[in-house]
């Protein structure tokens, strides 16, 4: 019940964000003015219209979880409405994990009104989206958990500033992981061979969420690939969440 | 100084060598914010607790409710290890100058925080209804907590403390930023919930309003527990100066004491203590009539002035932290 209730609160403190609305009207816009790339593109149009359309959700999902999860626990700290949660009878761990819950509730909820709309664009200019569409918003959910988990771990140690830059360099680096290992295993220098190895393995490789080419294309992603990035991402996540869990529980409230 | 003997079904509260040392800057230099803070708080009492500004009152306060951990010694709350999160289940905390979710109205916020206590819906509502009536905010309940003036907030955390009808009320600086108004509802909320047979632990700046209120006080300075016991019992009988009220028509008549005022021939005069029966016969044998006579008894104020300049002699200027 608990983390229910930390959950819900954080949902609705969200939701009544103007933050939030600005961020899903630029989406709205977006989403609406892809169709115009079909008057503006030479080739095949419909795929055109389908990737800036789907990129565009894909980007302003990160932006949501990124901006939204910086400020999550940091804010609760500065505005010190967390002296009147952490006093009552709730472990810390359900102040995180229900924060957590609460923020990707929202995520969920925009991600759904941007696959509404896009859905609803798609049957009025080409026709329903192909299965592998909705895979490709299942690997968008899981990846933006994962970051938002990263996003509260920062949170809970460090102003938003600093934490919206070590999200966006866990987005950056987990987006080139795979060139990271090639590039490391081109080089001639032995400590960037092993620099390389750290953070290919220390930080998340979100590219293996990136199945955009395969839904713009409208083609099949292998069951095993999606079962296999959902797994990978989800115990990730429960690291990263075991991780803030523990920075936030031995901090004391000055 | 060691904890008031009490037995231990009768305290809701316990310190035994409470410290905390905070450490700061590059090279982590430590600071005692509170030091071997030892005393307990019994069932059914209203406990103030005052300092000066730094004296460790919060600090106290944020140990004993999780929001900072506590460097060395022990506390309890009604029997249980302060450490562990259900010690807070018949508590009911208020921070000073609290901070709400502004995106809440009061309605919502109670529910929230009523929620955290694992409280059923319908108990949540019947008990909402009763402490917004209590705090007198029955006519915003439904307004975001963002519209609410200072005073208004501070009686929504009054209320949120409330939700669970706690054994133990803790409460920083309750009366602080209130008008005489909103004093006068936290004095009354106070003295409420001890007829509740309910105990109340708070911290204040005002000494008046701790003086009128509680039955025990606790007195910190720099980090020490520097004195513990009935406002009587700190203060003592000790009588400041007495006040005599006369009608004199002699006006050549020398009078003793200091004239603090003079209404025709109506005089209030101030004397010490052991000068009082001599300046009465003075006075009588000028031909005077005593009007009355006023003993001014020393104050919690004075007490903890003398403290804070016992535990390091400071420049009267600096008495402005007492504010």
């Amino acid at each position: 019940m608990q983390l229910w209730a930390i959950a819900a609160n954080t949902y609705r403190e969200n939701i009544r964000d103007r933050v939030l609305y600005s961020i899903v009207f630029f989406a709205v816009l977006v989403l609406c003015a892809s169709l115009v790339m079909e008057e503006i593109t030479i080739g095949d149009q419909d795929k055109v219209v389908r990737s800036v359309a789907l990129g565009a959700i894909r980007a302003f999902g990160s932006v949501m979880s990124i901006f939204l999860g910086i400020g999550l626990v940091y804010k609760e700290i500065e505005k010190k409405t967390v002296y009147t949660i952490v006093s009552k009878p709730i472990a810390r761990w359900v102040f995180i994990v229900g924060k957590y819950l609460g923020l990707m509730g929202v995520i969920v909820t925009m991600i759904a009104l941007m696959a509404g709309l896009y859905i609803l664009l798609m049957l009025t200019q080409q026709g329903p989206p192909a299965a592998s569409v909705y895979a490709s918003w299942w690997m968008l959910t899981v990846e933006l958990g994962l970051l938002t988990a990263w996003a509260i771990l920062f949170s809970s140690y460090s102003a938003p500033i600093t934490a919206a830059s070590f999200s966006i360099a866990v987005f950056v680096i987990g987006h080139l992981a795979d060139d990271i290992w090639r590039f490391g295993l081109q080089a001639e220098s032995e400590q960037v061979r092993q620099f390389a190895g750290v953070l290919y393995w220390f930080l998340p490789n979100l590219s293996v969420f990136n199945v955009h080419d395969l839904a713009v294309h409208h083609l099949p992603i292998p069951v095993e690939q999606l079962i296999g990035a959902t797994g990978y991402g989800l115990g990730y996540t429960v690291v990263v969440l075991t991780l803030a869990v523990w920075v936030f529980s031995g901090r004391d409230f000055k | 100084m060691s904890p008031a003997s009490s037995s231990p079904a009768e305290v809701v509260l316990r310190c035994e060598g409470l410290g905390k040392v905070y450490r700061s800057g590059f090279f982590r230099i430590p600071y005692v914010g509170l030091e071997d803070l030892s005393l307990d708080v019994r069932r059914g009492e209203i406990f103030g607790f005052i300092g000066p500004n730094g004296a460790g009152k919060t600090t106290t306060i944020k140990c004993l409710m999780g929001l900072q951990a506590a460097t060395s010694g022990k506390a309890e709350l009604l029997g249980k290890d302060h450490r562990d999160p259900e010690s807070k289940r018949g508590v009911g905390f208020l921070p000073e100058r609290p901070y709400f979710y502004e995106h809440l109205t009061a309605r919502e916020f109670l529910h929230f925080y009523g929620s955290l206590f694992g409280l059923p819906k319908a108990v949540r509502a019947a008990r909402i209804d009763e402490l917004l009536a209590r705090v007198q905010l029955e006519r915003f309940a439904d307004v975001p907590l963002r519209a609410y003036s200072k005073g208004m907030l501070q009686r929504a955390g009054v209320a949120q403390a409330l939700i669970n009808d706690p054994e133990l009320l803790v409460l920083d600086e309750p009366m602080s930023g209130l008008d005489p108004m909103g004093r006068l509802l936290i004095r009354d909320l106070i003295f409420e919930e001890r007829r509740r047979g309910r105990t109340v632990f708070f911290s204040s700046h005002i000494l008046a309003d701790v003086e009128l209120i509680c039955d025990r006080v606790a007195i910190l300075v720099g980090g020490r527990l520097r004195g513990l016991g009935t406002v009587r019992e700190l203060v003592g009988d000790r009588v400041k100066h007495v006040d005599i009220a006369t009608r004199i028509t002699n006006t050549d008549a020398a009078l003793p004491g200091e004239v603090i005022r003079r209404d025709g021939d109506a005089v209030i005069l101030r004397v010490g203590p052991d000068d009082a029966d001599g300046a009465i016969d003075t006075l009588r044998a000028a031909g005077g009539s005593i009007l009355s006579v006023t003993p001014a008894r020393e104050h919690l104020e004075s007490v903890l002035l003398d403290e804070v300049q016992r535990a390091a002699p400071i420049n009267q200027k600096h008495l402005g932290v007492l504010a």
